[in-house]
């Protein structure tokens, strides 16, 4: 009763709110309305209402448009409200169209066909079992070997045709569905588990052969529905009667769950995965409070309740070895919670070692957050603070809402992991090598900031940092660094153009394209590859469509070493002239004099520009841009 | 001749089919409203039995086209609005 009043006082709010084109809080009551309630209908009614505001979502919320192909060979039509509702909740606005039942292969191969012409930024693949493996079900049920692994073969065969034809002529980001394993066979459930060829083994070897297809697809990512099934109960996850009438596979009562799970899996081609967790340390990273219960009165280590922390700490370490940076955001007296890492040190899974810094002080958190994100030159945007307190919590939400926030509950330390693993904060679908040596960069950079405190002039840091940039092909990068590269740089990004990796490859191999990235170490450390340059070269005129810097090396010359390079590629392809392009965003003010600095002057748009583009010129018979005296040169 | 229409239904057909539940009457079918098309049925009949809990039976889900059937099947099933 409580929660239907509740929903239709939400409702009232939400219809007043649209009819006002308050785009901010329309969304803030559908979050609360989706949190508490699965009804269809109010899904619905959410959707409707999100569509009739969309210029306003876009414009006052940021909410980026989303055009979504859906290829399926099941009915889909009533999950949409929940799946518009979901991507709403996590910025984006879907414009989706459905393709027809059977129509799938014509549709992924055909470029002029309907979802060809629809131009989709995100094609999403939702094909059943039925319709990919058929004949498996049949094959198993014998229970011998005879024709599974041919079936498999087959299956996979022309998933991988379909993939790889589609991609050649369409640089659309996939979703691919995976299927869900089968809850029920003729075999029985110890037949299931024990033969080697069963359905449900069958079904998960094909999962994996799809995956694996989907991690060699440019811009494609893996959606495991089986998990996601199996979590929410595999026995109910469809409803067999609305799916024999109507071709509906998942039940009614887990849309939501469905929803978050697909659009959580399509976010991490959209997104990049935030960079630093800043956890609390009394209540949070160990139980009790230091300051009261002293070094020894802290629970943390093997047995009941300190098993919690230890396996929360034991978490962290993990997300920190694929390159994630932890922090501590504490108020505490430091030499107490030095004490503590060092006497119970057997009893802790993390070392004060293992964070890129600890803010200990009596300071107000949110101030903590601001500096830490100034000495690391990283976005708040790329935080996530962890603290039990909830003070400390909204405190944090209301002055930096940038920050994702995690509230731990203080009297269920058991859940802590499972809160932060909830989270889609740190997805991504690929971990590369720069991302492991983070931390070790991270520190450095604190070495070069004392560095530059002591030298004398800006040259002389500089010089004394002995930089070396390698120059190559973003192909070897390898690709997969210069598409992340694109997707997360903000800062120093003069177009924040976020193309795919198709779209990354045509400009290395169109005739007059070049795409550079480029690689740099100093004596402090390898700082991987953190510049990208892509430019188009026709005439006598050379394009520069996207520059970029990971802003951990911004100010140290290595902008103007790419110019000098871009410069010589240029000449080279017969160019006279290079043409920068700015476009402003939120958040790359650091870059927006830069064609100015380098002795560019403002022109005249080309024709069929962006219409927020800015643009520059040097004409390269005047004056070229030289490599920087501190900086070698390798490649 | 005509039954007045529960509230909590004609707010849950008017979520479905986007009309104003005041609209909604028991003649209203899928022949009187044009966007009342199989897959609005399909969503409607989802919204149905969420909302009062029960399960339709799925030969007779096609046949149930406008709000009086819709409530009499309901009736049957138990449903006290």
């Amino acid at each position: 009763m409580s929660i239907d009043s509740d929903s239709s006082e939400l409702r009232q709010g939400i219809k007043e709110a649209s009819l006002a084109q308050d785009a901010p809080t329309v969304l803030r009551l559908v979050r609360k309305l989706a949190s508490n309630s699965v009804k269809p209908a109010d899904m619905m009614y959410c959707s409707v209402t999100l569509a009739r505001i969309s210029k306003a979502l876009e414009k006052d919320a940021a909410m980026r448009p989303l055009r979504t192909y859906i290829v399926r060979s099941v009915t889909l039509e009533p999950i949409l409200p929940s799946l518009t509702v979901e991507a709403a909740l996590q910025g984006y606005l879907l414009e989706a169209r459905l393709g027809g039942y059977g129509s799938y292969v014509e549709e992924l191969l055909n470029p002029t066909g309907p979802l060809g012409q629809f131009k989709p930024d995100l094609v999403i693949i939702a094909l059943d079992i039925e319709e990919l493996a058929g004949n498996l079900a049949d094959l198993c049920a014998t229970g011998s070997e005879r024709g599974v692994d041919e079936e498999i073969d087959e299956c996979a065969g022309r998933v991988q045709n379909l993939l790889t034809a589609f991609r050649s002529t369409n640089p659309a980001r996939i979703l691919f569905q995976g299927l869900t394993v089968p809850d029920r066979s003729p075999l029985g459930d110890v037949g299931d588990a024990n033969l080697s060829q069963s359905l449900p083994n069958a079904i998960a070897e094909l999962n994996r052969r799809l995956a694996r297809m989907c991690r060699n697809t440019s811009a494609c990512v893996f959606f495991d529905l089986d998990r996601l099934a199996a979590r929410y109960g595999r026995s109910h996850w469809r409803d067999e009667r609305m799916f024999l009438a109507s071709r509906l596979p998942v039940a009614s009562q887990f849309f939501g769950f469905y929803a978050k799970g697909l659009v959580r899996s399509f976010s991490s081609l959209l997104r990049a995965p935030r960079k630093i967790l800043c956890t609390d340390l009394d209540n949070t990273l160990w139980g009790g409070i230091l300051g009261e219960d002293g070094t020894d009165g802290i629970a943390t280590g093997a047995a009941y309740p300190g098993n919690c922390y230890w396996n929360y700490q034991r978490y962290l370490k993990q997300l920190s070895t694929r390159g994630i940076l932890l922090a501590i955001v504490s108020k505490n007296n430091r030499a107490d919670v030095e004490e503590a890492f060092e006497r119970r040190s057997a009893d802790l899974a993390l070392k004060l070692d293992d964070f890129v810094a600890a803010k200990i002080s009596w300071d107000e958190k949110w101030v903590a957050l601001r500096e830490l994100s100034e000495e690391l030159s990283l976005g708040l945007d790329s935080f996530v603070f962890v603290d039990d307190n909830l003070v400390e919590c909204e405190a944090i939400r209301r002055h930096l809402p940038e920050v994702a926030v995690v509230a731990t509950p203080v009297n269920e330390p058991w859940r802590s992991v499972e809160m932060l693993a909830e989270q889609s904060y740190f997805d991504a679908i690929t971990i590369t090598n720069d991302d492991m040596g983070r931390l070790e960069e991270y520190k450095a950079q604190a070495q070069r900031v004392q560095l530059a405190n002591t030298a004398a002039s800006r040259e002389d840091f500089l010089a004394s940092l002995g930089i070396v940039c390698i120059f190559g092909s973003a192909l070897d990068a390898p690709l997969t660094r210069a598409v992340q590269l694109l997707a997360k740089t903000n800062q120093f990004n003069l177009t924040t153009r976020r193309h795919s990796a198709a779209e990354v490859e045509a400009f290395a191999n169109n005739q007059g394209g070049q795409a550079i990235v480029v690689r740099v170490r100093d004596r402090f450390g390898d700082a991987g590859v953190v510049g990208l340059a892509l430019t188009l070269t026709k005439g006598h005129i050379c394009h520069i469509d996207s520059l970029l810097l990971s802003c951990r090396v911004i100010g140290r010359g290595i902008e103007t070493a790419m110019l000098a390079t871009i410069a010589t590629l240029a000449q080279q392809k017969g160019a006279t002239r290079l043409l920068g392009e700015f476009i402003p965003s939120k958040k790359n003010a650091p870059c927006a004099t830069f064609y100015a600095d380098h002795g560019f002057a403002l022109c005249m748009a080309p024709p069929a520009a962006a219409p927020d583009s800015i643009f520059y010129e040097l004409d390269l018979t005047v004056s070229v841009p030289r490599m920087p005296a501190w900086i070698a040169t390798e490649g | 001749m005509s039954q007045p229409v529960p509230l909590s239904l004609r707010n849950l057909l008017g979520d479905v089919l986007e009309m104003s539940p005041d609209e909604i009457t028991s003649e209203t079918s899928m022949d009187t409203v044009e966007n009342w098309d199989s897959f609005r049925h399909l969503q409607a009949v989802l919204a149905i039995e969420g909302e009062y809990n029960v399960q339709l039976d799925p030969q007779r889900i096609p046949e149930l086209t406008s709000v009086a059937l819709l409530q009499s099947e309901l009736e049957k099933k138990g449903v006290a609005f």
